[in-house]
Order: C-alpha cells, then structure tokens, then sequence
C-alpha cells in the first residue's frame, strides 16, 4: 500500500464525520476557510479563532476535466461549493461518476486522494461528495 | 503630467521555440521594437519586463544582449497579465516624469510544459487542489448557458471567427481555418470546453517602446497615445473566475473609460483575454460591447467581427495568436499600435481609430483573480 500524506496539515481533521479547518472572528462572527492569520475582512489581528467547519453545503458550479496534468487521474471533477458553515471553496468531488451532477445539490465532506506525488504517495485532501436524491 | 504615446513595436511568432532560448526570444522582439521606433539604445531610460516563469533578473540579462545597461529594470510577474502590467509600469513612469523613453518587455517559453496546461501554482489552495484554468473557464460557461441561455455553438463561433483572424497574422503559428464543427467535435478538455475551445501554451516575445509627450515628435509623425492605462485585482468574492461575469473587469472598464473620456460604443477594435472562448463572450459584455446576458446574439450577429461594430482580437487573440503568459499583454498592446497606424496587413480593422487591450491573470483563492488590466490606445 502506498504511502498517504495530506496536501497541508491545517486543512482537516480526519474522523467522523470529517471537519474542515477554518478561522472565526471573536468580533464579527464571520468564518473564513482556509485559516487565516488576522481578519481579512476588517483588517485586524489577534480576533481570530481556530473553528473546526462542518462540511455540509451545496454544490453551486462543477465542470469534469477530462484532460489531465501530471499527478492527477483523469476523469476528475470540480466543484464550486458554499459551505452552510458561510465559506465558499472550489476542490474535487467524490463520487460523482454515477450521478446525474446539478447545481444546487447538496454535498458532504469526505477526505480522499487529491493526486499523487511523483513518488506515488497519495495526496489527501477535502473533497465533496453528491448526496442524491436531494431537493435541487 | 506628460501624455504618454507609443512608437515602435516587436513580435517573434508565437509558437513552440525549442532550439531558442527565451531571453534571445524577448531580444529579437526588443530590437524590432526599438528599430522600428528609430531610438537609440542609449535613449532608453528605464524598462519594465513581464513574465511569470522565467526567472530572476530576466529583464536585464535580455537588455544585456543588446548592450542597453545601467538603466532601472523592473521585472514584474502578475501571472497572465505580466505584460500588461509591465506596460501599466512604463507608462506611469514616464506620465511621472521619471523618463522619457522607456521599453516593456513580455515574454514566456511554455510549450515544452507537456500536457498543455500550464503548471500548476503550489502556493495556492485551490490551484493545488486540481483546479485547473480549464475547470474555471468550464464554470464560467456553464454559469452563462444557465443563466442567459448562450449556446455551445455560439462559443464555437467564437473560436472559429477568432482563428479566421490568426490565420491573416503572420504572427500566429496557424495558416488554416476551422470549421464550427471541428470546434465543437475536438476533444473534451473541461466540460463543456473542447481542444479548438482552449489557447495553446506558446513560446514569445513582444516589446513595445512608449515615448512622452517631450520627445515623441523626434521619433514619429504617427504616435498613438495611450489615453488611458488601469491595472486591478481581484475582491473577495469566493467562487474566483467560475462566474458569469468579471467584476474586477467591469470596475477596470469603467474607469479606463472615465479616464479616457471615451465610451465602449467608441471602440474600433478590441485585444481581449480570451483563453477560452467563453471568456470572450463574457468579457465583451464586461467591457461594455454589448449588455450582459446578449453576447451570444452578437457572435451569432458577427459583430465582433473585423468590420462589425468593434473588432475583437483581430490578431486572433490568445486563441488564435497563442498565449506566451508573460508576452501576452504586451503583444496586445503592439497588435493595437500597428492597428491604429493602418500598418495590420491583411488582418487590418478599416478606420480603427481607438483600440481597447484587455488582460486578467491568476487564479488566487478567495478573490476573482489577481490582475485585470485595461489599456485605451487612440491614433
């Protein structure tokens, strides 16, 4: 079995279910994803918190690239996500080969293979798998 | 402040190099630039160079080779608006009064990246993750067909009107059209883009020597003014490019024209980012050629056409004249000069009057992207 590492250290906390890292402002209550190191938004520091994310959200844009780049397995899809925890990010889904994607489906969090080094270790990282049969 | 003007400008065709390295790429651009300007080496005071892969002090190892030495050199990595950007630093110099000739430099050799993307940026998040350009440019079309109903056959025209263009540019490596078809049957990159849909990744180098308004007459009768020159990045805005629109473009347009005192119904012809084709259509309805949502009326039209209402990428643009990252915006800025100077061959827009050059460049997490660039040339 090959070798697994995550992509950064400060992205998730694997578990069940998994959680994303992000950042809270004791002030304004606004939560940031990936960590930030002072409030991007009002400019200050020594306000922000570590929050561990609950990865629920919904799927609002996706495309499958069917052309790879080096590391990647081919097909894989991407997708834009709003996360109900308030952050939007963009990674790849899970699962996805068998389902009819659409935007507004919900997704949830799972932690899996990103890419792979060029020394075969698999590169984890968060990903979003379709829940189907979700309202649109 | 002075008015800054144009007078001479230098190309290499854009296509794989392999036995050129890129430094005597960005040389032979320079030295047609200043040849055709008629200065002297030793009358340029200052230098911008804009690339994003090649290296520390490029700028000054190419200008080495044609002996210009001592000068200020500014190189300037801003991803695919690095030439833009060197342009925008020129030309504050000068309107500064810190010189009175000044050369931007752009250039990129890409093509041996195998794969055709172009490398992937490490340091940040998403990009790390997979998102590649394709995938963003994906989005946007599919955030457009659903909100406005544009069609993949209209994205098509796009491409094919484009190569058109490219083809009657002898700095564009292609001598063939394509058709609607072949466009729309070539293989899948991102869904819904295609091959044909997609800019290579090419090998260049363009330059461009810009003058103030105190010596501009010793070197030509035909200046073109650059009227107005607005470099901006992205805002927080989550979903990055993967939008059915560009704000940091509008906001750019919108002031280049403030500035200007020009309109976008005044445009003549139009260099526009179009990395993908529905970054075409999109931009135009950001820069005002048409309102949102009835891009895809006017490609049915033809009015984006040379000889419908404005001219875009009559070069053939990154999809059709090829896409050296850091040569890109400096290419633009050049295709404009010679375009507004009636000297565009068998690509040239009739009457072109007032040019428009328009760049966006790198995917950073978080905000829209990291550099837009609009630059307003008049004859």
């Amino acid at each position: 079995m090959n070798a697994t590492r995550p992509l950064r250290s400060d992205l998730f906390v694997e578990g069940t279910p998994p959680r994303l890292i992000g950042s809270r402002c004791r002030e304004t209550g606004e939560v940031f994803y990936p960590v930030q190191a002072m409030n991007p938004v009002t400019h200050k520091a020594g306000t922000i918190e570590r929050v561990e994310l609950d990865g629920a959200g919904t799927l609002l844009n996706y495309t499958r690239v069917l052309r790879g780049i080096p590391g990647f397995e081919t097909p894989f899809a991407i997708g834009v996500i709003k996360l109900d925890a308030g952050p939007i990010l963009t990674t790849q889904l899970a699962d996805w080969a068998d389902v009819d994607l659409r935007t507004g489906m919900r997704v949830e969090l799972v932690i899996g293979q990103i890419k792979r080094d060029a020394d075969g270790t698999v590169v984890t990282g968060p990903k979003f798998r379709p829940l189907e049969g979700s309202p649109a | 402040m002075s008015a800054v003007y144009v007078i001479g400008a230098g190309m290499t065709q854009f296509k794989p190099h392999p036995d050129t390295e890129v430094h005597e790429l960005a040389r032979q651009a320079a030295w047609d630039a200043i040849s055709s300007s008629g200065v002297s080496p030793d009358d340029i005071e200052l230098a911008y160079a804009g690339h994003a892969y090649q290296g520390q002090c490029f700028g000054q190892k190419v200008l080495l080779k044609i002996g210009i030495v001592g000068l200020p050199v500014v190189n300037c990595e801003n991803a695919c608006a690095s030439g833009a950007s060197a342009v925008w630093g020129v030309f504050n110099a000068i309107k500064a009064g810190q010189a009175d000739i000044g050369i931007a430099i752009g250039a990129e050799k890409l093509a041996s990246a195998k794969g055709g993307f172009t490398p992937l940026v490490a340091d940040d998040l998403e990009s790390s993750l997979g998102r590649v350009m394709p995938a963003v440019f994906g989005m946007m079309a599919r955030k457009h067909m659903e909100r406005y109903g544009t069609t993949l056959e209209q994205l098509a025209k796009i491409a094919v009107k484009n190569r058109r263009n490219g083809v009657r540019n002898p700095y564009s490596p292609w001598r063939d059209e394509i058709t609607l078809e072949q466009v729309l049957t070539s293989p899948v990159i991102a869904e819904p883009l295609t091959r044909l849909s997609c800019c290579p990744v090419s090998d260049g180098a363009s330059a461009v020597i810009l003058a103030s308004e105190k010596v501009v007459r010793r070197y030509t009768s035909k200046p073109v003014e650059i009227r107005s020159a607005v470099l901006a990045s992205g805002i927080r805005n989550g979903v990055g490019m993967a939008d059915d629109h560009s704000e940091m473009t509008i906001r750019a347009a919108r002031r280049a024209y403030e500035q200007a005192g020009i309109g976008p119904n005044d445009v003549d012809l139009c260099e526009l980012h179009d990395p993908f084709t529905i970054a075409e259509l999109v931009h135009c309805e950001d820069l005002g050629f048409c309102a949102a949502g009835d891009g895809g009326r006017y490609v049915d039209e033809g009015r984006f056409d040379i000889g419908g209402d404005v001219a875009v990428s009559p070069s053939g643009g990154l999809l059709a004249r090829g896409h050296p990252l850091g040569a890109t915006g400096v290419a633009q800025i050049a295709e404009i000069f010679w375009q507004l100077r009636g000297e565009a061959g068998e690509r040239q827009v009739p009457n072109a009057r007032v040019g428009l050059a328009h760049t966006v460049g790198g995917g950073v997490t978080q905000i829209e992207a990291g550099a837009t660039s609009v630059h307003i040339l008049v004859a």
